[in-house]
């Protein structure tokens, strides 16, 4: 009886604790989980948030931020910079055939009662060349004169310490530049105008131009206020907690009133060189007046919104007018420079007939990609390798002082292959040496023959931390046989120069990804490229006249809509004979032939001239040995052509007029004292016919004032000009890494680690010794 | 009865061997739970020290490797796979302690040694130089410069420089207000702050030195001994 009972109720009694014994289990595994979790997502998460992000305070600047032309002074934030009111500005911008000269005249102000040193952006087109800076600070005038840099330097170094008005307009890289401008005493009004060459866009038989306006908002740093209805019965506050709305959403300053108060004007004088079809300006008003059938004025609608674009200008010919070659010439010191364009026929490439692709991507997995670059690379490839078709083939080569090939040898974009060489891509970590060498070779060489009709292109993604530069060019010259070369820079320093010339002598092109949200766009641009080759083996040659000096040299492929476009230095005033380029579009060879003494006169060619053949100079320093000759080879054409180069700066120099001495010069009567050449009027005084209703002015002016208001506050201005040029000396600052390791706290949660199981492993075996002395207890009970 | 049930938790656990045989499944879970805590403890504090041994280690073949470039070999690496040069050597003399300075913040080179960034001009040269390391390696003896203190740098290309530190101070990393173009020849030495804190932060602990003018020759051969002394240490 009694085992019977005994018998039916255990497996019961077993069955429930069992299920509580896994339920238990259950709990323990999920807390162990979790905890495992929690502490490697804390580790990570401090890896990441405790660095910091770059502060950046409401109303406060940097330089590179910069979208339009601006004058910065330093704030009292070190490090970055304030706004100076921008009271007018005015741009002219000339067009003559493809090259653009843009003049830039602003009128800023010194809000403050103290004095400063300030600092001019603005934010240059690609391939252009400043050559002239003209100032206006207070009552004096300055005018920028080419120096060598170092002379430019003292020049400045010197003129500030006497404490003269002075501007030092250097190159930072090409592309950007700083212009700081010394003494700016308090209340005084800066005017800036600078000119700069470059030349138009040309794509599809459109052509287009654009002048940076992007203006960043000015934020109203109004005290936050939040009123608090207490409810009178309860003594609750029951309103809307939230600060003061209308505080927050209108922290902008009134574009529109600012416009009339503080005007923009842009007229662009094109001449087209060809019957203009139509103009079109997509995102400003414009009034529009056609001078004949080759030329148009262009200017900003009066008291136009400046809209938060850049302004843009594209145009066209007119249908079956479209230029297919082009030839200009300039004389200038006893010498002809010719600029040439012709536009390949696009017709027998129709989309159907694009040849296969066989892409080797190779990408840097060395040390120095570490971090943010080797992420941009990952994704830099993951997206180039979706986007091939079917037909291509490919294959992925990675380095550090090691190598690797992904497939043995070309295989098909098949969707398999890609994903498979996509997780090869996103395995990959950063470290170790660069060893460029044996990857290029077998990038180069060792991927089979090409097939027939298809187009071999080596993309190449690295930051070029390489010291055998040399050696790379020499191996890509020899060895690129009929493969095209595309680098692509990866990261905020790559070494462009490098990369810039390998992608020459390639025959490629250079693409520069300096941050996470350039990649799709940058990537999308090379893309269209690698799938579009339309010319290639370009060459030119005169024939009957002596060409010194052709740029580019040696002649890019082209790609669909682009033209080849070319610049060259003849002797004498008169040249004559004719001008040859051939190419071949496929496998059929193309070949076009002008007449130089028909070209017709054009401006500014001389100066383009120049600036490619600096380029040029630069991009081969790696074959000359000797640094200071190719310097003194840049500065001599640098100093020809008064542009600013690596090697040479503009340094303004006083030029006011005599006057006599006591004579109070206000703003209205400053046209009268300009220097000869002198064009200031522009930005001075407002013109009558903008009829203003008063009350609205009155306001705007009011705006305008508080806002210069706020500007001074921020300042950091200073009360001897001294003292303004050390606030500015500590405003450039350098950013220092993070410089510490997670050594000691790895230990620390190791430790912590450790003792927590050695707690828990005690507390078991008392528990687990305790528990059986229960057990046996018991059992002794029973028995 | 109880031997019986004894008997049958005896055949459950008869696959088991050992110790593990008198465990039942709750028991096994606790315990592998424990054990793996005290595995993932053990693989931090071996993570933490491996970071360090990598940088005392390292500092032992960047030694070598300048040394053989200040002899004028060229184109020498510390080790075959490393991707930065050195650059310098750096010597508190007071404090006795050395180490190689490296070329460039990129990437991983400051768990090697201290480095100079890249876009400050080398020690000595006009303008202000910046030489970072880690705050729990290579610059822990940084907090206990004090101003008035002899720094000595020996360039690759041999030349001995003298920095005289002045006053520190502590900033934020992107708003540190060094001007690396500033006047005279200055040279500012930085770390992480606070020194025994665990958690990378945002603060910077910077030293400022500046060149000790006229003191070249004489220095050079008056400091040979303090600048040995380290060395032979290791």
């Amino acid at each position: 009886m009694l085992l019977d009972t005994e018998n039916t109720a255990t497996p019961q009694r077993r069955a429930n604790s069992r299920q509580i014994e896994y339920l238990i289990i259950a709990a323990l595994a999920a807390v162990t989980v979790v905890l495992l979790f929690a502490m490697g997502f804390f580790s990570h998460a401090a890896a990441e948030t405790t660095e910091g992000k770059p502060q950046h305070f409401a109303g406060f600047v940097r330089p590179n931020d910069m979208g339009t032309g601006a004058l910065l002074f330093p704030s009292r934030e070190l490090g970055s910079f304030v706004e100076a009111p921008r009271l007018a500005t005015d741009v002219v911008i000339d067009v003559n055939g493809p090259i653009m000269r843009t003049r830039v005249t602003q009128r800023f102000q010194n809000p403050s009662k103290g004095w400063v040193e300030g600092t001019y952006v603005f934010p240059l087109p690609e391939n252009s060349a400043v050559d002239t800076l003209r100032m206006q600070i207070g009552d004096r005038f300055i005018e920028g004169e080419i120096k060598a840099r170092e002379e430019a330097r003292k020049v400045y170094e010197e003129a500030k310490a006497a404490g003269k008005k002075t501007a030092l307009l250097e190159q930072q890289r090409p592309n950007i530049f700083t212009n700081q401008v010394a003494n700016i005493g308090p209340g005084e009004t800066i005017v800036v105008q600078i000119e700069y060459q470059s030349s138009v866009h040309q794509s599809g038989g459109q052509f287009s131009l654009r002048f940076p306006m992007v203006v960043a908002p000015r934020y109203n740093p109004d005290p936050i206020v939040q009123t608090v209805d207490l409810d009178p019965n309860s003594g609750y506050a029951v309103n809307d907690p939230v600060p003061d709305r209308d505080k927050i959403t209108a922290p902008v300053l009134d574009l529109s009133a600012n416009a009339k108060i503080n005007p923009v004007t842009l007229t662009v004088n094109l001449n087209a060189g060809f019957p203009i079809g139509t103009v079109t300006a997509p995102f400003h008003e414009t009034d529009m007046q056609t001078v004949d059938e080759m030329a148009r004025k262009v200017s900003l609608k009066n008291g136009s919104v400046p809209a938060d674009k850049d302004f843009e200008l594209s145009w066209n010919a007119v249908a079956g007018k479209t230029p297919h070659a082009g030839l200009f010439r300039e004389t200038k010191d006893g010498k002809t420079y010719l600029l040439g364009f012709v536009t390949p026929p696009a017709d027998n490439l129709a989309a159907g007939t694009q040849p296969n692709r066989e892409v080797v991507f190779v990408i840097d997995n060395s040390g120095s990609m570490a971090g943010k670059s080797i992420e941009q690379a990952r994704d830099s490839l993951a997206l180039a390798i979706s986007k091939l078709r079917p037909e291509d083939r490919f294959n992925v080569v990675r380095f550090d002082d090691t190598m690797e090939v992904h497939f043995p040898s070309l295989v098909p974009a098949t969707p398999d292959k890609r994903e498979d060489a996509i997780a090869f891509v996103r395995g990959l970590t950063a470290d170790g040496g660069t060893e460029m060498l044996p990857a290029l070779e077998a990038a180069l060489r060792t991927q089979g023959p090409v097939e027939p009709r298809a187009l071999r292109q080596v993309v190449f993604l690295t930051d070029g931390a390489i010291g055998n530069e040399a050696q790379l060019f020499e191996e890509i010259s020899k060895n690129r046989g009929d493969a095209r070369v595309f680098t692509v820079g990866i990261g905020s320093a790559p070494n462009t120069h490098f990369m810039t010339k390998a992608a020459e002598i390639g025959r490629g092109t250079f693409t520069l990804i300096g941050s996470e949200d350039q990649v799709a766009a940058r990537m999308g641009e090379l893309f269209d490229k690698l799938e579009n080759p339309a010319m290639t083996d370009i060459a030119v040659a005169f024939d009957g006249t002596n060409a010194q000096d052709i740029t580019p040299n040696p002649m890019p492929d082209l790609y669909r809509g682009e033209p080849v476009v070319l610049t060259a230095q003849l002797d004498g005033a008169t040249p004559a004979g004719k001008l040859q380029i051939i190419g071949k579009t496929g496998s059929q060879p193309w070949r076009v032939e002008m007449d130089v003494a028909k070209a017709s006169e054009g401006k500014g060619i001389a100066k383009l001239w120049a600036r490619r053949k600096i380029d040029d100079l630069e991009a081969n320093a790696y074959a000359v040995n000797d640094a200071a000759a190719l310097d003194k080879q840049i500065e001599t054409v640098a100093l020809a052509h008064h542009l600013v180069s690596r090697v040479t700066s503009l340094v303004a120099v006083d030029v006011t007029p005599s006057r006599p001495a006591g004579e109070p010069v206000a703003s209205t009567d400053l046209p009268l004292n300009l220097p000869d050449g002198w064009d200031f009027e522009k930005v001075f005084g407002e013109k009558p016919q903008q009829a203003i209703p008063e009350g609205q002015r009155k306001a705007a002016l009011e705006q305008s004032e508080e806002q210069a208001m706020l500007v001074a506050d921020r300042m950091a201005a200073a009360p001897t000009a001294h003292a303004a040029s050390l606030i500015a000396d500590a405003g450039s600052q350098v950013d220092l890494p993070q410089t510490a390791t997670l050594a000691d706290r790895h230990i620390l949660i190791g430790l912590m680690l450790l003792a927590f199981a050695l707690m828990a492993a005690t507390t078991f075996s008392l528990w687990r010794w305790q528990l059986r002395g229960l057990i046996l207890e018991a059992r002794d009970r029973v028995q | 009865m109880s031997n019986k049930t004894t008997k049958e938790g005896n055949q459950i656990n008869e696959g088991r061997a050992g110790f593990l045989a008198r465990l039942n499944a709750l028991e096994t879970v606790v315990l592998a739970g424990i054990l793996l805590v005290a595995l993932a403890g053990l693989m931090l504090i071996g993570k933490g020290f491996y970071m360090k041994a990598k940088a005392e280690v390292s500092q032992v073949l960047l030694k070598r490797s300048f040394q053989a470039q200040l002899l004028g070999e060229t184109d020498v690496k510390p080790w075959p796979w490393a991707d930065f040069s050195t650059e310098a050597e750096i010597t508190a003399p007071r404090i006795g302690k050395t180490a190689v300075v490296l070329s460039g913040t990129s990437g991983e080179a400051l768990a090697f040694g201290p480095a100079r960034l890249a876009n400050t001009p080398a020690p000595g040269e006009l303008g202000t130089s910046v030489i970072a390391a880690h705050r729990d390696t290579h610059f822990r003896w940084l907090k206990d410069v004090k101003p008035g203190d002899l720094l000595i740098i020996t360039r690759k290309d041999g030349a001995n420089l003298t920095f005289r530190a002045g006053t520190s101070r502590i900033a934020r990393w992107d708003r540190s207000g060094i001007n690396a173009d500033a006047p005279g020849r200055n040279l500012v030495l930085a770390t992480c702050w606070p020194f025994d804190a665990t958690e990378q932060g945002p603060l910077r602990y910077i030293v400022n030195a500046e060149l000790v003018p006229d003191a070249g020759q004489t220095t050079l051969s008056a400091l040979d001994n303090p600048v040995q002394l380290p060395v032979k240490s290791f």
